[in-house]
């Protein structure tokens, strides 16, 4: 069924909680509806199954306005999963889905409509259902409970499905059942799906489209991959992330980093010295206390390079597998000169990278902070025979200090810092 | 979480002992419809005369009994005729009809509320209704006017309390559960002091109200039977023809929106009709409580909570369990006749307390 919404808007009182918000679901499509808390998805699930009242002209299902249907028509639209359901009634599992019958009923004096029992049966096999259906719904777990309510809205026999976080309190594989179950319906049924879900990768591992609404906006709709960039969602949850692509589903997936953007500290920066995938931790924990930072020489391919590109940190690279040459060393000495303080993350060191060691050496000699990540009595990471673990002593003896961990580093980097000031 | 399936895969739904008629409502509906039948006849049966009761100062005998009871002739006592046709049948079918109306009422308040602790005087009807009989019987209307009066006062102010009660509920047109029922609290509250106050000046004249104010069915006529005979049965059958959609409203209001029930249409029509046969009811026969509250009770713990089943069988179990209350309240001491809602009240108030921790101990409120 296709769903066209045109210049949907909707207040409660004075405070406008839909503004102008367009989009089409199409057939058997499954659109995600996204959004930070408070940015009127459920207000949009609710104008379309007519529990607020829209403007008529706003909402059509197969290009039928939404207020020319019935309240048993419509019933027989759109069925609604709500977050949870709960009940203080006795209700049995079969009764609970039973009542997915009553857009159905054709008498009120008669009962159930012949093939209902067989109807609400075939409901409860399909969302996995049937062996509880002489429990209480009231002692039922929480992904129980939303498997009986999709049961129900199955025998609502709707065009489509629209979803109200239906896995927000469920665990990680309640959630994955919840949405394999809902996924499974789609395809096979090609039931059109509308679900307001929270969990960004949830989202994007089952949605066709993604609509991402901000403050009542439709801030983005399309494929996961589009609408789920580090920007949009910055600009929509004012948070950093990092999308990746999953290796095994080749969906997009998306990490936090952290919420506070980097307070330059001063504007005085810290220059990581690093290499081998010892820099990553390192890089991360100094983004997220806020620290401004650069780092090289990295070779291209090495983790520490993604990890500091990730970040949106100025690195100094060279190319894969390959010595560092004069010209790279060159831009890492002066990235150097900018610094305030240098880090020497315990990376491997070889022939290739030697010119990392003798660039802390440069800043030290050139008044710089330089702090040097312990670990001289772990075993050794030199491939140049007891030439880098020399050096590194050489540094501490010129006075280099020794940091033991990198929650440290981050205290004294930032004593040093606010010493500026 | 495993735990807890484990455990509900083996432990059997609650109220399986019952699950016999949960399965066949039906079946149970026929058995208190029969139970019904057999109550009303043995009822009429029972009095200070008997046959069944203490036969004083003379004990009718069942042969007696059902000549007179059929009108044929015999040799009995002229009034016998009387006693049954003038007294005691019309006394049970009252019974019948209030505690099925009482019962219906209940019901649907407790759907309405979505609480289980709902009774058909929860929006001020038994508070209202008070007020107005209570004046009557001060002022002395009923002997200057007529028998009606005081009932016509009750009913109308049980009517104009729920209309205020239900617009202190209602803002634009939609009808707040919860600030209905706080209302239903607090003018219920203000009524009781005015009622209170009124007692206290009525000093001698009390002991004339406590029948109406306790329930009794002593006043019973046939008239009152003829007047209220239609409307609690137009009232009892539209609450069961919506049975399917008060159960969906026991899921909330919005759930009960997505399955094609309107809710503010259901909660108007609900209340609407619970408030009439309600005041209907106390209007003649004072207030009886507790049958409201308890009869959907036991009822939903026998058949379940499916409206389809259950409306019918608290109609038929509400009429039974009065028309017994009030048989035992008219023979129970000798000579005496009980307000029937002390019955109702010492039977319900244990059983409500029963119902309490059982919804404590076992987490769901049956």
């Amino acid at each position: 069924m296709r769903i066209d919404v045109s210049d949907l808007s909707f207040s409660f009182g004075v405070s406008r909680v839909l503004k102008n918000v367009s989009f089409t679901v199409g057939d058997g499509e499954f659109l995600g509806l996204m959004g930070p808390n408070g940015s009127g998805k459920t207000t949009l699930l609710r104008c379309l199954t007519r529990y607020l009242p829209a403007d008529p002209k706003a909402v059509f299902v197969d290009m039928k306005p939404l207020h020319t249907l019935s309240d048993r028509q419509l019933a027989t639209t759109f069925a609604v999963v709500p977050q949870s359901s709960s009940t203080d009634f006795p209700f049995t599992v079969r009764e609970i889905v039973t009542m997915g019958r009553i857009p159905h009923a054709h008498s009120r004096i008669l009962g159930s409509r012949a093939g209902d029992a067989r109807l609400v049966s075939a409901a409860m096999v399909a969302s996995g259902c049937d062996f509880l259906a002489d429990r209480h719904f009231s002692e039922l777990s929480g992904g129980e409970r939303q498997r009986v309510v999709i049961a129900r809205a199955l025998a609502q026999e709707p065009k489509a499905l629209l979803l109200d976080e239906p896995t927000v309190y469920l665990d990680i594989s309640g959630q994955l059942e919840i949405m394999d179950l809902v996924k499974k319906l789609n395809k096979e049924r090609s039931l059109t799906i509308v679900a307001v879900l929270h969990d960004i990768n949830l989202a994007a591992r089952y949605c066709d489209r993604i609509a991402l609404l901000h403050q009542g906006r439709l801030e983005a709709i399309g494929p996961p991959s589009d609408v789920l960039t580090p920007e949009t969602i910055q600009s929509v949850y004012g948070v950093d992330v990092a999308v990746r692509k999953d290796p095994f589903t080749h969906g997009i997936y998306v990490m936090p980093r952290s919420i506070t953007t980097s307070a330059r500290k001063n504007g005085a920066r810290v220059h990581v010295l690093c290499g081998g995938g010892s820099g990553g931790p390192i890089l991360r924990q100094l983004v997220e206390h806020g620290f401004s930072l650069s780092s090289g020489v990295l070779n291209v391919l090495d983790s520490d390079y993604e990890c500091a590109v990730d970040l949106h940190i100025p690195v100094v690279a060279e190319v894969p597998f390959s010595q560092i040459s004069d010209e790279t060393n060159r831009g890492n000495l002066s990235m150097i000169d900018d610094s305030r303080a240098v880090v020497v993350s315990r990376f491997p060191v070889g022939p290739g990278n030697f010119k990392n060691l003798e660039a802390a050496r440069y800043a030290l000699d050139n008044g710089k902070k330089v702090f040097v990540i312990s670990g001289l009595d772990l075993p050794s990471v030199d491939f140049i025979g007891g030439r880098a673990d020399a050096c590194l002593r050489g540094l501490i003896n010129a006075g280099a200090v020794e940091v033991s961990s990198v929650d440290e580093l981050t205290r004294q980097l930032g004593v040093e810092l606010e010493a500026l000031k | 979480m495993a735990l807890e399936s484990g455990q509900s895969d083996v432990e059997p739904a609650k109220g399986s002992r019952f699950a016999f008629f949960r399965r066949n409502p039906l079946l149970f509906i026929v058995l208190l419809f029969l139970f019904l039948l057999v109550s009303t006849f043995l009822a009429v049966l029972v009095g200070t005369l008997g046959p069944i009761g203490p036969g004083e100062p003379e004990k009718i005998s069942l042969s007696d009994a059902m000549y007179a009871i059929l009108k044929l002739d015999g040799d009995y006592p002229a009034y016998y005729t009387a006693v049954f046709w003038d007294v005691r049948i019309p006394r049970v079918l009252l019974a019948g009809l209030v505690g099925a109306a009482l019962a219906c009422a209940g019901t649907a308040m407790q759907a309405i509320f979505r609480n289980p602790m709902a009774d058909p005087f929860i929006i001020g009807v038994s508070s209202g209704a008070a007020v107005g009989a209570v004046s009557a019987g001060l002022i002395g209307l009923t002997t200057v006017v007529g028998a009606f009066t005081a009932p016509m006062l009750a009913f109308v102010s049980a009517l104009v309390t729920v209309l205020v009660v239900y617009k202190m509920g209602t803002v634009r047109g939609k009808v707040y559960v919860d600030t209905l029922l706080l209302s239903g609290v607090a003018i219920a509250a203000f009524l009781g002091a005015i009622v209170s106050f009124l007692i206290f000046f009525a000093r001698d004249d009390y002991h004339q109200l406590i029948p109406w104010l306790l329930g009794s069915f002593a006043v019973a006529k046939w008239s009152y039977v003829w007047i209220l005979v239609l409307p609690v049965c137009f009232g009892v059958c539209l609450v069961f023809l919506f049975g399917r959609e008060l159960n969906a409203l026991l899921l909330g209001e919005e759930t009960a929106h997505n399955l094609g029930a309107d809710p503010e249409f259901l909660k108007k029509l609900m209340l609407t009709t619970a408030a009439l046969v309600t005041a209907g009811a106390v209007a003649f026969t004072g207030i009886i409580g507790f049958v409201g509250l308890i009869v959907p009770h036991m009822m939903r713990i026998l058949v379940g909570a499916d409206h389809r089943a259950l409306v019918p069988a608290s109609i038929l179990f509400g009429a039974s369990f009065l028309i017994w209350a009030d048989a035992i309240s008219r023979t129970i001491i000798p000579g005496q006749e009980l307000p029937v809602g002390i019955i109702t009240a010492l039977c319900g108030g244990p059983f409500f307390l029963y119902l309490l921790r059982r919804s404590r101990t076992s987490g769901s409120m049956s």
